[in-house]
């Protein structure tokens, strides 16, 4: 680990100050993939900006027709939050699903999706249930916020607060784990929401996506039936010593008939 | 307190007395030693499979803050250092030792602790930098400049053996070994007359051990005596003196290592590794301590790897399905360093297994390849050779219509024919092998499977099972040595060779002085630590731990009960055959006068009119060259059911039965086993040391993409102890450390594919992970994991 120095803000607008005023800061969310990153010397920052004391972005709360989640707000803690389970339990089987315990009780939501990794859980919930990021500059579209391999839409300098998820009208993640990491090899949420059935899928390509074609399927039948003949194709997918991209379309189509069935699809 | 009151003599599953303090972060590993003073070592690494070094620039790392020194493979030899001693094929005098064909000698390369002319593999060590903080260390590392002419890599064991594979030392080809073992006209002949032959090629893959605690040392030097001191774990201390001593080029007894915990070893540490030996002569060359910790992804690179063996056998059967014979040819990939050939050496000489076998003939080569070096892990080269017989037996029965059990017991050796002398000249000297077979078979309802498997069926699942014989060379170091004394303040010291990588000796060793002084197991002191005080070991391997130490404790304490009759007899005015010993009293025969065992030794120190041969401590040596080999065997049944759909195996019963001779504490040994099943069905479903066969990088660098099994991998096990004494031994114990890891390789595999029998599937190769088993189900061609990185 190289040195930095360290900082604890008590506010949203300190930490955006400091983000401002550092040379090369970053934000220290739960930590559990930034530090293994420091203690590799694998990156190097100047200043870490610790998150943790800022209460206004810590919590779960439900809000008419939405969940909003802060992204301070701990694995576990949505894991175990009655108010998660009655609104979206597909989140409850996600957050319950990262990792192991110590991770779920150190990682945070809004440094899962702050961070992008491919195969990261929550990515696939922002985007599958069409959500919004909420800033402290801006609101931002699930659609648009993820942009590549551990590339987001976020500025230089913009801290995730929450994000608002809809509250669908059924849900599921399906997580096919990495043998070693378990991590999603594949991890597939649906949703059927009030805007229309979304698909999302991680783990399979270097960011997560949309599969539109399954979702067109869906819309007229939500049913694991109406995915009897779908195939994903492994163009673009990811290959790796744990599984080649032909395998990973293979898990994709059969997590998604998988979490079809679970989120309590027609039959 | 009377032994058999206390409950916690030989036979008795008392609780490991060493584990509260392990479990409550009292041990006392490498790393928790500390000396005042003391400074950091970090090691630079080749970030190349194969590269000629050219020259090294220091000075930017010597000018970083705290940086004390930067030492490189050209200071190394202008200090005179040697290279490891490798000795890699095993000179037990019960083993047979391969030799080359043409009758050249077996190819060792000079392995010095930091590389000197070239790097050989991804992750050897170029330098030692040594600082005020490890932070600094590093910091100098980053800032050595090193000018690399890269070389063509190899790293595919077949490929390395290859005329035309990049050769890795100048001075020899990359077939360090190319011997042939057996009888090749009978063999020849066999295969001839032969009504069916069945053929097996594999490659059993290589993993590495991940003991939990990371290797750690700490050294430093007294220039005033002249000394060097080194705290590491190893599998044992005195051969890590004596070799640390080789390196640096002293006399041994200027070595002190010493050894508090150790956590895990597996073979991964059984022998010196060139970072120790760097350490120690970095701490005479800065003149204070130095201290290094491997950190986990340096353990993947460049802890000394298992396994890896690619096999080419065959099996030959007349029409009922007795064996004939077998040949084939297996190539150990040895890495970049001829460290150890003993896998391959104590694999092929028992290939046969316990199944009565007239004739084989194998080619056995080693080979060199820009891949860490690799040495035995839990019972080298037993379970990759079991693999390929269990496999091959299968696979008979599939193509030629035999039924699986029936094969097995018509070939199994009997007890009448035992010692039975095996085709390549290994003589296995008892075991009840059949009937062991057939208590795992019924332990494992084997007769009930054909409902489970229907049951499964309708649940989608594809349900397998079978069943593996095994059988395990245990030979290692000859040699062991114990010192017992009989302190009068009632406690009984034991210095002894064999170092407890976790195996529990301290429980274990004592509940044997407990047998046979009657003394509470707490107040026995197991002393291995420190090679000031244990001078004659050879350390735990080869399932010489329990099996050496209870061999010489028992002659030791032997000795001590008679000494201690001839001084009771003064004590009690009788005659020494007039004394009994008995629940830790010597007791006059027929009469009620008695002295303790320790009024004894007290007398022995105290007593000025005693003869002088019995004053002085109370003690004995047994000091012993164990020439025999022991052979530990059993058999496992497993049952796995299969989703076909995405091709996950679950490991839904597993059954063992292991003869160890004589269980000393069959909890251990339960627990032992449970430990071996999950290293070999780890190898079978999960492990693997993936190197990308381009550019000879490591691919599994760290736990995110190194599977390890975990207990959520696995049933609970069904673990049973067959107990016929081994003849050879004192006691009757057979070693039971990697009973549990010989067949489950083949077990586990032969369970996959007999479950997917009815989809047509012949062969899935190791590890069997849900792709290699959802492509065979699909009928789709098997992707080398290394291949599928494109």
């Amino acid at each position: 680990m190289y040195a930095f120095d360290y900082h604890q803000p008590k506010s949203v607008d300190e930490a955006a100050q400091m983000l401002g005023a550092k040379p090369e800061p970053k934000l220290l969310a739960g930590g559990m993939s930034l530090l293994p990153t420091l203690k590799l010397r694998l990156a190097q920052y100047t200043d870490l900006v610790d998150l943790s004391a800022i209460d206004s972005i810590k919590g779960i709360e439900r809000d008419g027709d939405a969940l909003v989640i802060g992204a301070m707000t701990r694995h576990v803690e949505v894991a175990t939050s009655d108010t998660v389970k009655r609104a979206i339990p597909a989140l409850t089987t996600l957050a319950g699903g990262i990792g192991d315990p110590l991770v779920r009780n150190r990682g945070t939501m809004g440094g899962s999706i702050a961070n992008a990794d491919p195969a990261a859980d929550y990515p696939s919930a922002v985007l599958g249930l069409g959500a919004t990021v909420i800033t402290d500059k801006r609101q931002i579209a699930g659609d648009d916020f993820f942009k590549g391999l551990f590339e987001t839409a976020l500025e230089p300098g913009e801290i995730v607060m929450a994000v608002r998820y809809p509250v669908p009208l059924q849900a599921a993640y399906i997580k096919y784990p990495n043998p070693a990491s378990r991590f999603a090899l594949v991890g597939v949420f649906v949703a059927r929401t009030a805007a229309g059935v979304r698909v999302a899928v991680t783990g399979a390509g270097p960011c997560v996506f949309r599969l539109t074609d399954a979702e067109a399927l869906l819309a007229k039948n939500f049913s694991a039936a109406a995915l009897e003949n779908f195939t994903v194709k492994p163009d673009g997918l990811n290959a790796d010593i744990h599984a080649t991209a032909e395998y990973r379309a293979h898990a994709v189509a059969v997590m998604l008939k998988r979490a079809v069935a679970a989120a309590g699809g027609n039959t | 307190m009377s032994h058999a009151a206390s409950g916690e003599g030989i036979g008795q599953p008392i609780r490991r007395r060493e584990d509260m303090r392990l479990i409550t972060g009292k041990g006392q590993f490498s790393d928790d030693m500390n000396l005042p003073g003391q400074t950091y070592a970090v090691f630079l690494r080749a970030p190349h499979a194969h590269a000629r070094i050219g020259a090294i620039d220091t000075a930017a790392a010597l000018k970083m803050p705290g940086v004390l020194a930067v030492l490189t493979g050209k200071d190394l030899l202008a200090d005179g250092l040697k290279p490891i001693p490798h000795t890699p094929l095993l000179a037990h005098p019960a083993e047979i030792i391969p030799e080359n064909t043409d009758g050249t000698p077996v190819f060792t390369a000079p392995h010095y602790p930091l590389a000197t002319d070239k790097v050989r593999f991804v992750g050897e060590a170029v330098a030692i930098v040594v600082a005020t903080s490890i932070a600094a260390a590093k910091d100098g590392a980053e800032a050595i400049a090193i000018d690399y002419e890269p070389l063509p890599a190899v790293t595919d064991t077949v490929a390395a053996a290859a005329p035309d594979a990049p050769q890795l030392w100048d001075q020899h080809s990359n077939v360090a070994l190319d011997a042939r073992l057996g009888d090749a006209a009978a063999t020849a002949a066999a295969f001839k007359r032969a009504a069916h032959v069945v053929k097996f090629k594999t490659w059993v893959q290589r993993i590495t051990g991940v003991p939990m605690e990371p290797r750690a040392a700490l050294s430093e030097y007294d220039p005033q005596t002249k000394r060097y001191m080194l705290h590491a774990g190893s599998g044992g201390a005195v051969r890590l003196k004596n070799d640390l001593a080789t390196v640096l080029g002293v006399p041994s007894d200027d070595v002190r290592v010493l050894m508090y915990d150790v956590g895990g070893n597996f073979g991964t540490r059984g022998m010196i590794y060139p970072e120790f030996a760097a350490v120690a002569w970095a701490a005479r060359r800065v003149g204070k301590p130095v201290k290094w910790l491997c950190e986990r992804h340096e353990a993947f690179l460049c802890d000394y790897q298992g396994r890896d063996l690619a096999v080419e056998a065959e099996l030959a059967l007349d029409r009922d399905g007795t064996f004939l014979a077998m040949r084939g040819s297996n190539i150990g990939n040895a890495g970049a360093h001829t460290t150890n050939f003993s896998p391959l050496q104590k694999g092929v000489e028992i290939a046969s297994s316990i199944y009565r076998m007239p004739a084989a003939d194998f080619r056995a080569r080693a080979v060199l390849s820009n891949t860490a070096p690799t040495r035995p892990y839990r019972s080298a080269g037993r379970p990759e050779v079991m693999y390929v017989m269990e496999r091959l037996i299968d696979l008979a029965c599939r193509d030629f219509g035999f039924d699986r059990v029936e094969i097995r017991r018509r070939n199994l050796i009997a007890p009448s024919e035992l010692p039975y002398t095996n085709p390549f000249g290994m003589t296995y000297d008892s075991g009840h092998y059949r009937e062991v077979m057939d208590r795992a078979l019924k332990e494992g309802d084997w007769d009930g499977f054909p409902a489970r498997r229907a049951e499964a069926r309708a649940r989608g699942k594809y349900r397998g099972i079978a069943v593996a014989n095994y059988v395990d060379t245990a030979t290692g170091q000859p040699r062991e040595r114990t010192d017992i004394t009989i302190r009068r303040d009632g406690v009984i010291d034991v210095v002894i060779g064999t170092v407890s990588n976790g195996q529990g000796h301290e429980t274990t060793f004592a509940q044997c002085i407990n047998e046979w002084f009657a003394v509470p197991v707490d107040k026995v002191n197991i002393i291995t630590h420190d090679t000031d005080i244990v001078k004659v070991g050879g350390g735990t391997h080869s399932g010489r731990g329990m099996r050496l130490a209870s061999y010489v404790m028992k002659i030791a304490s032997d000795e001590i009960v008679e000494k201690g009759k001839r001084i009771a007899a003064h004590l009690l005015q009788a005659k020494p055959a007039e004394i009994d010993f008995t629940d830790g009293h010597f007791r006059v025969t027929g009469s009620n006068r008695s002295v303790g065992l320790f009024e004894v030794a007290a007398a022995a120190l105290d007593q000025s009119d005693l003869p002088g041969e019995l004053r002085g401590p109370l003690t004995a040596t047994c000091d012993k060259v164990v020439k025999e080999a022991a052979f530990p065997y059993g058999a496992h049944v497993c049952e796995v059911e299969i989703d076909p759909v995405m091709g996950n195996v679950e490991i839904v019963k597993y059954t063992t039965v292991d003869d160890v001779g004589r269980a000393v504490n069959p909890m251990i040994i339960h627990g032992q086993t449970h430990g071996g099943i999950a290293q070999g069905v780890g190898q079978a479903l999960l492990e693997h040391c993936a190197y990308n066969a381009a550019d000879g990088q490591l691919m599994s660098g760290s736990f995110m993409d190194y599977a390890m099994p975990r207990a959520d991998d696995f049933p609970f096990f069904d673990t049973f102890i067959s107990e016929v004494p081994m003849p050879s031994h004192p006691l009757g114990i057979r070693p039971a450390g990697e009973g549990g890891t010989c067949p489950a390789l083949a077990v586990t595999v032969n369970a996959i594919v007999d479950a997917l029998a009815d989809l047509g599937v012949r062969h899935v190769e190791m590890p069997a992970t849900p792709e290699r088993i959802w492509r065979a189900i699909n009928g789709k061609k098997d992707v080398s994991i290394a291949k599928a990185e494109g």
